[in-house]
């Protein structure tokens, strides 16, 4: 630790606006101001600073990296200068108005020129190339890198915030912010500069009402507030190293330190005399450093009071969210705020993902991250990691992981890699329970629940409560209502008897224990709402409330089965655990859990479907099919009863066959990568699954419906989109060379006359098929095998449910003559294309079901038509064959099959 | 007593007309089906959506009892595109959608008020025929159920400023015998051409009129007085000199 020193002022420069740069490493101070000359100061020496000379007049901007720093003037010109001898270097770039702010990557490479040129530059150091942003409509007062450089934020002087993505050669913004920052002059002492948190997720600015607003950078959504009270406009603001602290200051002459966690005010120094222009935090040592605009330079050492330096002594700490982003969907508090350190309760914990592919942590491994005793006593030590470039890996990023990706962590990483973590060997990946439906808090708004009902949707308010609303699609059948929320209810499902809520142990923070509340909606007869606790320290992983019972998983593996009026039906532990999520419709229930761990460390999801009134198992601890690195998004029942899932690469899966144990297959009904609204590329959306439901037109065809998100984001948000609905299409061949209706437009120009053409031919099998290209033929026949497949598969799924009823009968008949259809016309496709088709013409016949034998006799038909005489003739025969296995009795199928 | 309405039909006949229009709509509640001349109107189910006459899907609006689903040639990125296909071919309209195939011999084709061009699943890419008007009707009603709205109706205002630039500079090669290709122009900009193009040819065929006339006139001077005929002709080369 640094000894104690005065606070005095150290006039660096002649009076005028003055800025200062740490270096990365602390050691070196560097002022520009007014006159011709820059002064480094050495962090702990009182002795007289270093002056460099040669420089421009009236500084405006300067930043230090190792071994080198940068000024920018107001007469346009950036300039490198050394370090180690004090000579002006090279000029970087100069601009034909006056240089507002300079800002330097953290790898060092680049630098960002704000000037009050509209645009602004991103100069390389090393070649002088320079890139240029130019989305901004005003000049800039201030830029930004983020923490790893791959994002720069712009003030512009129009009170906008421009984020640039510096990922791609070409920078491309990404997000304006609006209503933000003030609208300020370039030159004026008021600050609106972009402040990065140190933990990368999360950016503060000055705010036109004095405070610091604090915004996350994966939604966009404003998180807390620092009610700062300054009377004048912010001037300066900087985050302590770890992010833990806060120093703002404003020309009312204050300076004020904050706690990041709670927002409160530490300590405020009002000894200050002139306005302070910039502020800098000495990378590792409890000293914040400023400059005014009289020239002086002030190096407050111990500004943290002794009671709060612990706080400067942490790992790097959390932005101050209203919900941290790596709580997910299941709203799992990050891992340290949990009581009972049992891992088997902790499911969803992400694995941690590596910044960069041999950074420091890995190689060091845990002994050298956030052990504050180890950072005072060893100091060698610290200094061994010598923060060269600003990347932050000098401070631990200890345990702030950052969420996982799924697609990142796809592969399995390298043993010995693994091994540095900790000195647990085997850490599989569990996956992460989930309510179906619902959606990460985002901002203050959360989705709780969506289901073709409705959806649920709560928001948190001041004042430790939220604000739950119920909004139905019906709004004639069921009225929509909201309510106060003191529970703080964290699940949800709707359906159309009612709703239900479910709310974690101690969430109101008076120990109270897990607690579910069924509420009936409202319908001629007043029906009682009730509530039921769970045994104390067992919370809730999903519920699914179906027209006659309600499920619960829960943290101690149980599943709890209730009747609608809250009558405990059956207890028992689930097989797989930890639990995932469940689902139910009528009297099955669905529930998903962990299984064993397979050879990528993620462990495989096993399902159990059964039947509560009946009490028959149907599927037990089956495997519920999913690529390596894929999560399940959502799970439901359609409203026909059938289970689907969707997971997060897109596809949507049904259960066949599910009520035969062993025999259940994941089937997938749609991909919606491969989409023909999404033909055209470019469109970059997610769907946002909800149920699957029969459509009113056809009984037999049904939709996906889902909501559409649209850009990055992966979950919707306020307000709820509307529903959209897709008809199934089970893969069969990418999406580039299928049918001509995704680019309706090119065929449209080139008139209607061949699409005469095609019509004839579909419907009748035209003999002179000489204007058809191949290509639209190919078209075709991917049309009717999708046709065909798809009938197959709901014929085997209606085939399957247990209810013969009139209607069910008839719609099994619907679809074997859809079938039928789609085989006759590939068919004739098949006879068209030559003679040499025969056994393929053959192979369609015999998969024909036939009901009522005048299938065969049309497929007879088609084959004399195009002249297929030996092929008639086979199909004769068949046809001669089935209709004697049929008179003859239905006991040898086996002929049907040859 | 003449109507004193001029030739055609008037725009709100053809906005009357465009109601026929099948658009897709979210029910807001549940509705039993309707038996109508028209066709039948199925069964509204929240949330599935359906294609219903834009009559009733209004008249729906206006009671709170459904959203309109904008179609997809209505939204600013699908519009922007078919402006700059306008503003880029000089000559030509951006083409009509395309017509669906043929249906089988002994049915009757098909035209726009029975074909859905403007439901939730229509071409994105294409003006279908009553595009003004039917634009025009749901940014009026349903203007919340638009993403941009502002912004759609400034392209459709600077679409429509495009294709009548075109139609009026159509009229220039309207002389006698010449033709303008008018594929993929709407219902309206029919209507509203009308008055103007039929006032122009009517106009080229009285000076055409006129100019034969005169020539009827000299050629039955000519014959009955032989020179007079070309001692005019200079005269004329005289004063134009």
């Amino acid at each position: 630790m640094a000894s104690h020193q005065r606070l005095r002022a150290r006039q660096a420069h002649a009076p005028g606006p003055t800025y200062l740069a740490y270096t990365p490493s602390g050691k070196k101070l560097v002022t520009a101001g007014v006159d011709n000359y820059c002064r480094v100061f050495t962090t702990g020496s009182d002795d007289e600073p270093v002056t460099v000379d040669e420089c421009q007049e009236n500084n405006t901007a300067v930043v230090a990296g190792s071994g080198f720093f940068i000024t920018g003037s107001e007469d346009g010109t950036v300039s490198r200068y050394s370090l180690e001898n004090g000579k002006f270097e090279e000029i970087l770039v100069r601009t034909t108005l006056p240089v507002r702010d300079v800002a330097l990557s953290p790898d060092g490479n680049w630098i960002a020129v704000a000037s009050d040129e509209l645009v602004v530059n991103l100069v390389s150091i090393k070649d002088k190339t320079v890139r240029t942003l130019r989305d901004q409509p005003r000049a800039v007062k201030h830029v930004s890198f983020d923490k790893t450089g791959t994002q720069l934020a712009v003030s512009c002087t129009d009170g906008n915030v421009y984020i640039y993505s510096l990922d791609e050669d070409q920078p491309e913004m990404v997000k304006k912010v609006e209503g933000m920052i003030k609208s300020m002059e370039s030159d004026a002492e008021s600050s609106s500069k972009v402040l990065w948190h140190p933990d990368g997720r999360a950016f503060a600015t000055p705010t036109a009402m004095r405070q610091i607003q604090v915004m996350s950078t994966s939604d966009w959504e404003r998180q807390r507030v620092f009610k700062t009270g300054h009377t004048a406009d912010i001037t300066a603001a900087a985050w302590s190293p770890n992010g833990a602290l806060l120093a703002t200051t404003s020309s009312d002459l204050s300076l004020c330190l904050w706690d990041t966690k709670t927002q409160k005010l530490l300590n405020k120094f009002d000894e200050v005399k002139a306005t302070i222009l910039v502020m800098a935090w000495h990378p590792t040592e409890n000293i914040l450093s400023y400059t005014n605009n009289e020239g002086e330079l002030f190096i407050h050492t111990d500004i943290v009071p002794d009671e709060h330096v612990s706080l400067l002594q942490k790992p790097t700490i959390s932005a101050p969210f209203f919900h941290d982003p790596s709580e997910g969907r299941a709203g799992v508090a990050p891992i340290a705020k949990l009581t009972n350190g049992n891992l088997q309760t902790l499911p969803g914990r992400p694995r941690q993902r590596s910044g960069t592919p041999d950074s420091l942590e890995d190689i060091l491994g845990p002994e050298f991250q956030d052990d504050p005793a180890q950072e005072d006593g060893d100091e060698e030590m610290n200094d061994f990691v010598v923060d060269d470039d600003g990347a932050g890996y000098a401070q631990a990023m200890g345990l702030q992981k950052k969420r996982t990706n799924g697609h990142l962590t796809a592969g399995p990483e390298p043993a010995s890699k693994r091994r540095a973590y900790s000195s647990a060997l085997f850490r599989p990946q569990i996956h992460e329970p989930f309510q179906p439906g619902s959606t990460p808090w985002r901002g203050q708004r959360r989705l709780l629940c969506c289901s073709l009902t409705g959806y649920v949707e709560t928001v948190e308010q001041e004042g430790k409560h939220h604000t739950i609303s119920v909004k139905f699609y019906d709004e004639h059948t069921f009225r929509n209502y909201h309510f106060t929320d003191i529970f703080l209810y964290d699940k949800c499902s709707l359906n159309e008897t009612g709703t239900l809520f479910a709310c974690q142990p101690n969430s109101t923070g008076d120990g109270n224990t897990a607690m579910i509340y069924y509420r009936p909606h409202e319908t001629w007869t007043t029906r009682t709402e009730w509530r039921t606790n769970l045994p104390a320290g067992e919370s809730v992983t999903a519920i699914a409330l179906s027209d006659s019972y309600i499920v619960v998983t829960t943290s101690t593996n149980y599943v709890r089965i209730y009747s609608l009026f809250g009558l405990p039906i059956r207890v028992y532990r689930q097989k797989s655990a930890p639990a995932v999520t469940c689902a139910a419709w009528r009297n099955y229930i669905l529930t998903i859990g962990n299984g064993p761990v397979q050879n990528d460390l993620s462990t495989q999801l096993l399902y159990t479907i059964e039947n509560v009134k009946h009490d028959v198992v149907y599927q037990d601890s089956d495997i519920l099919a999913l690529p390596p690195g894929t999560k399940l998004t959502s799970v439901f029942f359609s409203s026909e009863g059938d289970p689907y899932v969707y997971d997060s690469e897109g596809v949507l899966l049904v259960c066949l066959h599910w009520r035969n144990p062993g025999q259940a297959q994941w089937v997938p009904m749609l991909d919606t990568k491969l989409l023909a609204r999404r033909a055209g590329g470019g469109k970059e959306e997610s769907y946002w699954p909800v149920g699957v439901a029969a459509s009113l037109d056809d009984a037999l065809a049904p939709k996906f419906h889902c909501m559409i998100v649209k850009g990055r984001e992966a979950y919707p948000s306020a307000p709820v989109p509307h529903l959209s609905e897709f008809g199934f299409e089970i893969p069969l061949r990418s999406a580039v060379d299928k049918d001509g209706g995704g680019v309706r437009k090119r065929k449209g120009r080139r008139g209607s006359f061949s699409h005469d053409e095609d019509g004839e031919d579909e419907d009748d099998g035209d003999d002179g098929g000489a204007g058809l290209t191949t290509k639209s033929n190919e078209a075709k026949q991917y049309e009717h095998e999708q046709t065909f497949i798809l009938s197959s598969t709901l014929h085997t799924q209606l085939a399957s449910s247990t209810r013969p009823s009139t209607t069910h009968k008839r719609a099994l008949g619907q679809l074997e003559i859809a079938i039928d259809r789609a085989l006759l016309q590939l068919l004739g496709l098949e006879c068209l294309a030559g003679e040499d088709h025969g056994m393929k013409a053959l192979e369609i016949v015999s998969l024909m079901r036939d009901a009522n034998g005048n299938m065969l006799e049309l497929a007879g038909k088609v084959a004399a038509r195009y002249g297929r005489e030996v092929l008639g003739e086979k199909i004769r025969e068949l046809a001669e064959r089935k209709a004697l296995a049929r008179g003859g009795g239905d006991g040898d199928e086996e002929e049907d099959e040859l | 007593m003449a109507l004193s309405l001029p030739p055609g039909l008037t725009p709100p006949e053809i906005a009357f007309l465009c109601e026929m229009e099948l658009v897709t709509i979210i029910p807001r509640q549940r509705l039993e089906g309707v038996e109508l001349l028209a066709g039948p109107i199925r069964p509204l189910h929240p949330p599935h959506r359906s294609n219903i006459p834009l009559w009733l899907a209004l008249l729906l609006k206006r009671q709170r009892r459904a959203n309109i689903l904008p179609p997809p040639w209505l939204n600013t990125h699908s519009l922007t595109a078919i402006l700059d296909h306008e503003t880029e071919h000089a000559e030509t309209f951006s083409p009509p959608p395309r017509l669906p195939p043929q249906p089988s011999s002994n049915t009757l084709p098909t035209s726009p008020p029975f074909l859905p061009h403007s439901t939730a699943d229509a071409a994105p890419d294409a003006l279908p025929y009553h595009w003004l008007e039917l634009g025009e009707m749901l940014l009026e009603a349903a203007s919340d159920d638009f993403e941009e709205a502002d912004n759609v109706r400034k392209l459709l205002r600077g679409l429509r400023e495009v294709r009548m630039a075109k139609l009026r500079s159509g009229v220039e090669v309207l002389d006698a015998g010449g033709g303008f290709k008018m594929n993929g122009v709407g219902g309206i900009e029919v209507g509203e051409g009308r008055a103007f193009i039929t006032g122009v040819i009517d106009g080229l065929r009285k000076i055409a009129a006129s100019r034969e006339q005169q020539r009827k006139d000299r050629d039955q001077e000519e014959l009955e007085n032989g020179y007079s005929g070309t001692a005019n002709y200079d005269d004329d080369e005289m004063d134009m000199q």
